[in-house]
């Protein structure tokens, strides 16, 4: 974390994209800061900008221009290597998709992150993550599903499984693009509920990109993303 | 390798990177029967050569210079550091033919066959009889008896018993070779399980033949046998400077050859060939792992999301590149284990996939020389060859894995 206490900072974000002979500039110095802690909405309607917004704090792409700063730190300068390094030990993702990967079991899915930070050290450290892990998934309600494949799960449960893997690795940042839109509204308000409780136990500061009013009210705080601009509600 | 476990989870869900561990299996296995049968066939010449020839031989002066007397030369060879025995011998082409047959006064037709008289004092190792009386090693050769190879047996068509003339050279007055005819009693029908020398070697008393072809000597070669740990080699080498030293004086003009050397082009033909084949059958294993930079290709194009997954979840592109290097590399350990079993399985059963495959013994014993396809397998080549199939699979595998590294993460997330 920064000594301002801003654990994810965006200055000034520009991003446009070619779009055959013509430019589509969706992101027109765009700015954010989130602290520790802090469940932050993401309001836009559709093709406003919210998942190119998520894609650069999570170093997933870079600005055309501005900055993106994790804990205090420039992603500017960095290379592939090193964003990946930091993405994995302070960002976590929850897609709309789930995108869990197919071959592997719900407790497999969920300890990718950690075999991709914990690298050579995986094997010294397997025992330990695997109990993280079946215990993060036993709190999102699916400690007897350990084994289940994705196609063997619900659309709840595979959202469940998902943010049981953005959050193995107690990341300081949250990042979730529209979470329940490919859920039921019940199952929806349960996956949230359980999302918001399991970040804030872990102090994570959340990013939650919604064009849903009513999901956006249970933040602590609501942006809205117009012509490529923030402004707080 | 953190990401193995995925790479063994991708393997086991797609049939098509299980066609392409098959590839490289069927490569694999066919190289590994190659190899074992090439073995086999090295192995099995050298034990025969040298069962039957020692581990070298003396060899008496080119040119019908007359050989030393036997005793001094033995007496000599005693010298030699890790001899363990000396076997004198005389050897002289021959023909032979059934009692009283035509074609011993007439030997423009076809009932003489031609073979190698070899004169022993007792029949070398490796000889066992035919009609099941187990080995002939050690034992005399009994006067006036000949010891007869199974198909020079069988050509003729006589049995142990019978009699057979055989017929031989001596020099003449005017120095000119004469024919001299002996009868001889066939003590023993036997086989040394190659095809030639049962085709081509009688073996009589050394006495017996030096009498009948009136060699002074007695004695053309002497086989040498070293003891353990003696290389044949070293053995000849020793025996050829005591020879020197110690027949210097009688005009020494013989040689010393070890099995090696007596085998000589036969040898070498065969290593050629197998350098060939395993050359050949390489190939073969090197373009199945070729197909991998196919199959990988598309797999990446497949798995374009989990790409993106991946990368989201905090894989660097090196990453990416380890990943699907290891799925090549997990393609090409299943496809070498597959490729080991069943390469086992085979040598295993040449004779009966032969007959299977073609509906009769293509390896016949009158080309192969041996009736049986000889199989050894030598662990340190099939190391060789599985080390050799992995590199090819990762270096094939390169390509693509590096091509999955390239892609943008978020253009790869976009369904």
């Amino acid at each position: 974390m920064s000594e301002s206490g801003i654990v994810l900072e965006a200055r000034e974000l520009w991003r446009r994209y070619r779009m055959g002979s013509g430019v589509l500039e969706v992101l027109r110095g765009a700015s954010l800061a989130l602290r520790p802690g802090e469940v932050v909405a993401l309001r836009g309607a559709s093709g406003s900008g919210k998942s190119t917004l998520l894609h650069l704090l999570g170093l997933l792409d870079r600005p055309d221009r501005g900055e993106v700063r994790l804990a205090g730190r420039a992603a500017a300068g960095l290379g592939a290597t090193a964003r990946a390094r930091l993405r994995a030990r302070l960002v976590g993702f929850v897609f709309q998709q789930f995108h869990l990967l197919a071959e592997l079991s719900a407790l497999e899915n969920v300890l990718v992150p950690r075999r991709l930070a914990c690298g050579a050290a995986w094997l010294r450290r397997r025992r330990e993550e695997r109990a993280r892990a079946r215990e993060l998934l036993a709190a999102v309600g699916l400690g007897d599903r350990l084994r289940h494949r994705p196609a063997q799960l619900s659309g709840g449960e595979q959202q469940r499984v998902a943010i049981a893997r953005a959050l193995v690795g107690r990341p300081a940042i949250l990042l979730a693009d529209e979470p329940t839109g490919n859920l039921d509204r019940r199952t929806g308000e349960e996956v949230l509920a359980l999302l918001l409780e399991l970040a804030r136990d872990r102090d994570a500061a959340v990013l939650l990109a919604t064009h849903d009013p009513d999901i956006a009210a249970r933040c602590d705080r609501i942006l809205a993303l117009a012509d490529g601009r923030i402004e707080a509600e | 390798m953190s990401l193995l476990h995925l790479a063994v989870a991708y393997f086991r869900s797609r049939a098509l990177l299980a066609f392409s561990a098959l590839a490289i299996a069927l490569g694999v296995a066919v190289l590994f029967t190659v190899l074992a049968v090439f073995n086999g066939f090295l192995q099995e010449v050298e034990r025969t050569l040298r069962e039957f020839g020692g581990d070298g031989v003396v060899q008496a002066p080119p040119g019908g210079r007359a050989e030393p007397p036997l005793e001094r030369v033995l007496a000599a060879l005693a010298e030699v550091d890790g001899l363990a025995e000396a076997r004198p011998r005389l050897n002289y082409f021959g023909l032979t033919g059934r009692r009283g047959a035509r074609a011993l006064d007439d030997p423009r037709t076809t009932d003489l066959s031609g073979l190698l008289l070899v004169g022993v004092d007792e029949i070398p190792p490796g000889l066992t009889r035919v009609d099941g009386g187990g080995s002939l090693a050690g034992r005399p050769v009994p006067p006036g008896g000949i010891f007869l190879g199974r198909v020079h047996a069988e050509k003729l068509g006589v049995a142990p018993g019978e009699e057979i003339e055989v017929v031989s050279f001596r020099r003449g007055s005017l120095g000119r070779p004469v024919p001299v005819r002996a009868a001889f009693r066939v003590a023993a029908v036997f086989t040394t399980g190659r095809y030639d020398l049962d085709q081509d070697r009688a073996l009589v008393s050394r006495a017996d033949l030096a009498r009948m072809v009136g060699h002074a000597a007695g004695w053309s070669e002497i086989t040498l046998v070293g003891e353990p740990g003696v290389t044949p080699e070293v053995l000849c080498r020793r025996a050829e400077t005591v020879l020197d030293r110690n027949l210097a004086a009688d005009g020494w003009r013989g040689r010393v050859r070890s099995w090696r050397q007596q085998g000589g082009n036969f040898l070498k033909a065969v290593e050629n060939q197998k350098g060939v084949l395993t050359a050949v059958f390489f190939f073969i294993v090197v373009v199945a792992a070729f197909q991998l930079i196919a199959t990988l290709s598309l797999t990446v194009a497949e798995k374009r999301l989990d790409i993106g997954v991946l990368g989201a979840l905090g894989a660097s592109p090196g990453r990416i590149v380890t990943f699907f290097i290891s799925l090549g590399l997990v393609i090409a350990a299943a496809g070498s284990a597959l490729g080991l079993l069943l390469g086992r399985w085979l040598t295993g059963n040449l004779e009966w996939v032969q007959e299977r495959l073609f509906g009769q013994r293509i390896f016949n014993a009158e080309t192969y020389i041996f009736s049986r396809i000889p199989v050894a397998v030598d662990w340190a080549s099939v190391a060789a060859l599985i080390a050799a199939t992995l590199g090819a699979a990762l270096v094939f595998s390169f390509l693509p894995a590096w091509l999955a590294a390239r892609r943008e993460i978020v253009a790869a997330l976009r369904r």
